[in-house]
């Protein structure tokens, strides 16, 4: 997983896909998903319970945790501002 | 599952045209029942407003099995369940006391909030606590 995380094209990618998976969005395909469009509200239209499925998809694959609402707001900004919240946790842990 | 029982008789007012209880009430039995559960482990409404939390219900479902009618004596079981999600699940059932036949069951889940609507994404504390003791308790046969 390191390797993704290295990575920030390939971590967006592996991202999306982990938001559509989790959230079950069927007629959502990862091409659909712009890097830096919002994720919640107006973008992809997610809402604050589809969060807290996200909180647990991501501690499951990256082991990282996600406090409450207020770290995620930032977090869940867009699939770019996901990615970097993740890397910079890995950071944190060299 | 280990379940947490009450009594309750269906009333007159309960009761449609057809002479069953209507659906609608069964959400205030489960209501009733979650409160009998919750009691037993210092979860009840203002205990959590004590510990800085809110548990609104997201998500109810409920099937419905038999229909009961005016004056039936009913039991209703509730329990909880580990959640994938930092989140209260309650499971239920109705059962008819004079024989046992199931009459409905159904499931809550509520989400946490603090005191100033921010949505918890991890239990923590006292709450942490208190939630783990009853899915355990529940857990048991």
């Amino acid at each position: 997983m390191k390797d993704i995380v290295n990575n920030t094209a390939e971590l967006c990618e592996y991202l999306k896909g982990l938001v559509i998976d989790t959230l079950r969005l069927d007629d959502v395909t990862k091409e659909e998903i712009e890097n830096d469009a919002p994720l919640f509200g107006e973008g992809l239209g997610l809402d604050s319970i589809d969060a807290l499925e996200l909180v647990v998809a991501l501690e499951k694959a990256f082991d990282v945790v996600i406090e409450d609402e207020n770290v995620g707001k930032t977090a869940f900004a867009s699939i770019v501002t996901l990615a970097a919240f993740i890397q910079a946790k890995y950071k944190d842990r060299e | 599952m280990r379940w947490i029982e009450r009594e309750e008789r269906v009333r007159f007012n309960e009761v449609d045209e057809w002479e069953m209880a209507w659906h609608g009430h069964y959400v205030a039995w489960f209501e009733a029942g979650r409160f009998s559960l919750l009691e037993h482990f210092y979860l009840l409404p203002r205990q959590m407003v004590e510990l800085g939390y809110i548990a609104p219900v997201i998500n109810l479902t409920c099937e419905y099995k038999h229909p009961a009618a005016c004056g039936d004596v009913i039991i209703i079981r509730t329990g909880a369940i580990k959640p994938d999600i930092a989140a209260l699940i309650c499971k239920f059932e109705i059962l008819l006391k004079d024989g046992g036949k199931l009459l409905a069951r159904g499931e809550t889940r509520q989400v946490l909030l603090t005191k100033d609507r921010t949505m918890i994404y991890q239990l923590t504390g006292e709450l942490e606590k208190r939630i783990t003791a009853m899915v355990e308790y529940c857990a048991g046969e």
